[in-house]
Order: structure tokens, then C-alpha cells, then sequence
């Protein structure tokens, strides 16, 4: 490891709600040729794994894998059992997620997981930079696994997943929103450039009555790793009001960084009753008559 | 050529990016980004094919600057080796649909980054608009200075419409 890098404190010494859920470098290091240990990455670069991965973890595109083909949901069940079958993934096997951009699509492919039911999931605390930063081994052999056993649930949308009409009706009870876009595109001031395809919204601005609360504050930024809950308590408790029983439901563009948050407040501040809005402000700022408050 | 060779021909390009870098004498520098994903490319075009030559409508010479993923920036070297090699008219450029960018890709990878895969393309689109533009105000009788002042007026409107178009791209972008 490089002698300049920034320390990290313990995982267990951070107060966490459920440190379980988030693992070292090292405790990968360990692992990562347990055949009961299955490491994913998932990035925003489509093309990042492919230029050299943890030795043995297997690739998880969100677009590809993730999204059903033709409707904007997520795959049903039986082709995401499929897919993690293929993963060589069984049902005692343990999933660390990792990946780019301090594991804003690792948290994303977490979400997902966890609408299918399916536990022992982990994240790999700091992510692809903080195992590149620690100059440890990346490789570009893609690992063959054999048939998962693996059985998923149906998908439940119900406890960590709002959909429109539930956003609508939070707004109109004043309940907690979040949203954790750039301090740019909560003021409205968001990217148009012409003739090409972007994820765009018709209207900038935010849902009215949410807080900004941009994802990456949650990050401790030398170290690629979350801060402890002292400091998350401060940037989501003090600073904005939330409350660990509150009804809080997170949005970004398409629902990607508020995954992110969500895992947050949900694992690590352990707040009860946290969801994910993944139509986001993609199909809030696109509705006709939907309230939009800006700046 | 195979997906495997594909994204070997993609991730060289990554890594060894060609034409990059600013043109210091270019006729229009147009920054695009993605704010999504905070992905940045900045086109430098340069018109003509020589000198006594600007204002023909060709792509003399295109660099260009960027930060961002594998797929961005790879796009961004490919179509730059492309119009050095070839220095197409502004009208194929313009004429130049991302479908056919796709297929130089390769779809498999692209379609899963649109945003990502197009950036380069809708930037030196944008730029070329730019130079057409210009060179349009030039021979209406604007000076460079009014132009400027132009375009600083039309990127103020553009953001009370909650659009950000030029500069303020690069910083949409990189606040993602």
C-alpha cells in the first residue's frame, strides 16, 4: 500500500446501524478466492471492467443485465435468477458489489437486489478507487463460474422502490424528500446539448419541499469510503432535518445516486422506512402539471 | 470485428487518446458534457483544408479535450482519427446520425451508453454549428466581439429556461 495514502478507521468503529453490510479492502483481499464469496462490479463506465478487475469478480451491467429490454422497469424474475445463476451465484453465496464513482452503481445494483429479496449482500466500502489507490491487483481474465443454484423472489417494488402516485401523494402530505442530484440540477440549471439522445427533462428544478442533499457528501472524499455515522448524522439529521422513523423517499435523474443514499440511510444510519424514487426527475420533469419548485 | 476485439480497439483508444488536446488556432471551441455521468468533451474544429481556405465548409483539423468514461473518450479519439483522415464536409458531419456512430462502436457496447457513445459526436455537430454560424454573422457585418457578446446573451436565456448550452456545460457536467 502506498505509504501517503489516507488512513481508514475501522468499519466496525464507525457506528454504523448495520456494519455488516459493508466490507474492507482487505476482507477482500481475503475472500476473494472463497468459492462462497462472489464479487460484482458494477460501473457507470460501461467499458471499466473490461481494462482490469478485481481478480475473480464477475461483471453486472446495469443497462444490459439490469433493465428490462423494453418497458423502463426492472428484469422480472425468472431473468434475474437466470442472470444470477449465470454469475454462479447459490443461495448461501455472499455478493460484495463494487464499483466506479465511490459505488454509486455498486449501491444501485445493491437496491435492485434487495427488490428480488435476495440477502447477504455487501459493498466493498471505497469501491474500485480505494482498491486502486491501495495499489492492489487488477486483472483483465474474465473468471468462468459453474451454474448457480440460486432461487429469487418475486419482485416486491412495495417496501424500498415509490413509484409517481406515491411521490404525488408524499408531496401533498409535506412528507421528506430527498434529492440528491448535483446543487446544479436541483436549481434547474441542467445540461441540453443538441442531437444527442441524454437523459434529460423538459423542466428543470426539484420536486417541491425536498431537500438537497447531493450522494456524495456521504463520502469521505481521500478515502473513497463512507463517513462515519457521526458525520452522516450531521449532514442528514441536523443539517436537513430527516429523522430515522421518518417516510423519506430519495430522487436523482433515473434513481441511480439516490440508490446510493439509500443504502445510506437505510444500512448505515439505519432508518426504517427509506425508498428509492427510480422514475426520479426523468419522469417528474417530463410530466405535464407535475409541481416543480426552483430554484 | 469480434466484441472482443471491439472493446480491446476501445480501450486502446481510451488509453492512448489520438488528436487530443486544444488547437489553439481553432475556429470555434465547443465544450459537451454529460451530467448524468459527468462525462466532458471539448471539440476544437478548425474549417478549411488550408490556409486562404476557412470558411469553405470542410473540417481542416479537429482535436479535442475530455475527462470521463472508457466509452466517451474513446468516441471522442475514433470520430477525431476519422475526420483527420477524412475531412468530410460540415454537411456530412451534420448528415453524420448517431445510428451510423452506433455501428462504429459497436452496438452491443453503445447501446448500453448512448449518452456516453454520442457525446463526441453531438459536440463536433455543435461545433461545426458554430463555425457555420459565425462565419454567417461575419458576412452580415458582426464584428468577433459582437458575436462573442451574441452568444453570451443567447447562453443567458438559455439558462433561464433551465438550459445550459456552451461554458457552462463543462461545469453541468463536472458538478454530476
Amino acid at each position: 500500500m502506498p505509504e501517503t495514502l489516507a488512513q481508514v478507521t475501522d468499519i466496525s468503529a464507525r457506528g454504523y446501524a448495520r456494519p455488516e453490510v459493508l466490507v474492507s479492502t482487505q476482507w477482500v483481499e481475503e475472500h476473494r478466492n472463497d468459492p462462497k464469496v462472489r464479487l460484482l462490479e458494477s460501473n457507470e463506465d460501461v467499458l471499466l471492467y473490461e481494462t482490469g478487475h478485481i481478480p475473480g469478480a464477475v461483471k453486472i451491467d446495469w443497462v444490459t443485465d439490469l433493465n428490462d429490454p423494453l418497458v423502463r422497469d426492472y428484469v422480472d424474475r425468472a431473468r434475474f435468477e437466470r442472470l444470477l445463476r449465470a454469475k454462479g451465484i447459490n443461495s448461501d453465496t455472499t455478493i460484495v458489489f463494487y464499483g466506479d464513482k465511490n459505488n454509486w452503481w455498486a449501491t444501485y445494483a445493491f437496491w435492485v437486489f434487495r427488490l428480488f429479496g435476495v440477502e447477504k449482500l455487501r459493498i466493498l466500502d471505497g469501491g474500485r478507487l480505494r482498491w486502486a489507490d491501495e495499489a492492489r491487483e487488477l486483472v483483465t481474465l474474465v473468471p468462468k463460474y459453474p451454474q448457480g443454484n440460486i432461487t429469487v423472489r418475486e419482485r416486491d417494488d412495495a417496501k424500498v422502490r415509490a413509484f409517481r402516485g406515491e411521490v404525488e401523494q408524499h408531496v401533498k402530505r409535506s412528507g421528506k424528500l430527498v434529492d440528491v442530484r448535483s446543487p446544479e440540477e436541483y436549481r434547474g440549471e441542467r445540461l441540453h446539448m443538441p442531437e444527442y439522445p441524454n437523459e434529460g427533462a423538459l423542466r428543470g428544478g426539484h420536486i417541491p419541499g425536498a431537500k438537497s442533499i447531493p450522494w456524495g457528501r456521504a463520502v469521505t472524499p481521500e478515502t473513497h469510503t463512507f463517513r462515519p455515522a457521526t458525520e452522516l448524522r450531521t449532514i442528514y439529521e441536523a443539517e436537513n432535518g430527516l429523522g430515522a422513523n421518518d417516510d423519506v423517499i430519495a430522487y436523482c435523474r433515473i434513481g441511480e445516486r439516490s440508490s446510493h443514499t439509500w443504502f445510506v440511510l437505510t444500512y448505515l444510519l439505519g432508518f426504517t422506512n427509506v425508498r428509492n424514487y427510480d422514475g426520479s426527475w426523468t419522469e417528474w420533469g417530463n410530466l405535464v402539471r407535475s409541481p416543480i419548485e426552483k430554484p | 470485428m469480434d466484441r472482443e476485439t471491439r472493446i480491446a480497439w476501445l480501450v486502446d483508444h481510451y488509453h492512448h487518446p489520438r488528436h487530443k488536446g486544444a488547437l489553439a488556432d481553432a475556429d470555434a471551441r465547443v465544450p459537451g458534457g454529460n451530467p448524468g455521468c459527468g462525462d466532458i468533451v471539448t471539440a476544437y474544429v478548425k474549417a478549411g483544408l488550408g490556409a486562404g481556405d476557412r470558411g469553405t465548409g470542410r473540417i481542416a483539423s479537429l482535436t479535442w479535450e475530455g475527462t470521463g468514461c472508457t466509452l466517451s473518450q474513446a468516441a471522442a479519439s475514433i470520430l477525431a482519427e476519422r475526420v483527420n483522415r477524412d475531412h468530410p464536409s460540415f454537411e456530412e458531419i451534420l448528415s453524420f446520425v448517431p445510428e451510423t456512430m452506433m455501428d462504429l462502436l459497436g452496438r452491443d457496447i453503445a447501446e448500453a451508453r448512448p449518452g456516453c457513445a454520442l457525446l463526441a459526436l453531438g459536440t463536433l455537430k455543435g461545433a461545426v454549428k458554430t463555425v457555420e454560424m459565425n462565419r454567417k454573422l461575419r458576412e452580415a457585418g458582426h464584428t468577433d466581439e459582437q458575436i462573442r457578446e451574441l452568444r453570451r446573451a443567447i447562453a443567458e436565456q438559455g439558462e433561464a429556461a433551465g438550459v445550459v448550452v456552451g461554458e457552462g456545460a463543462e461545469q453541468a457536467a463536472a458538478a454530476s
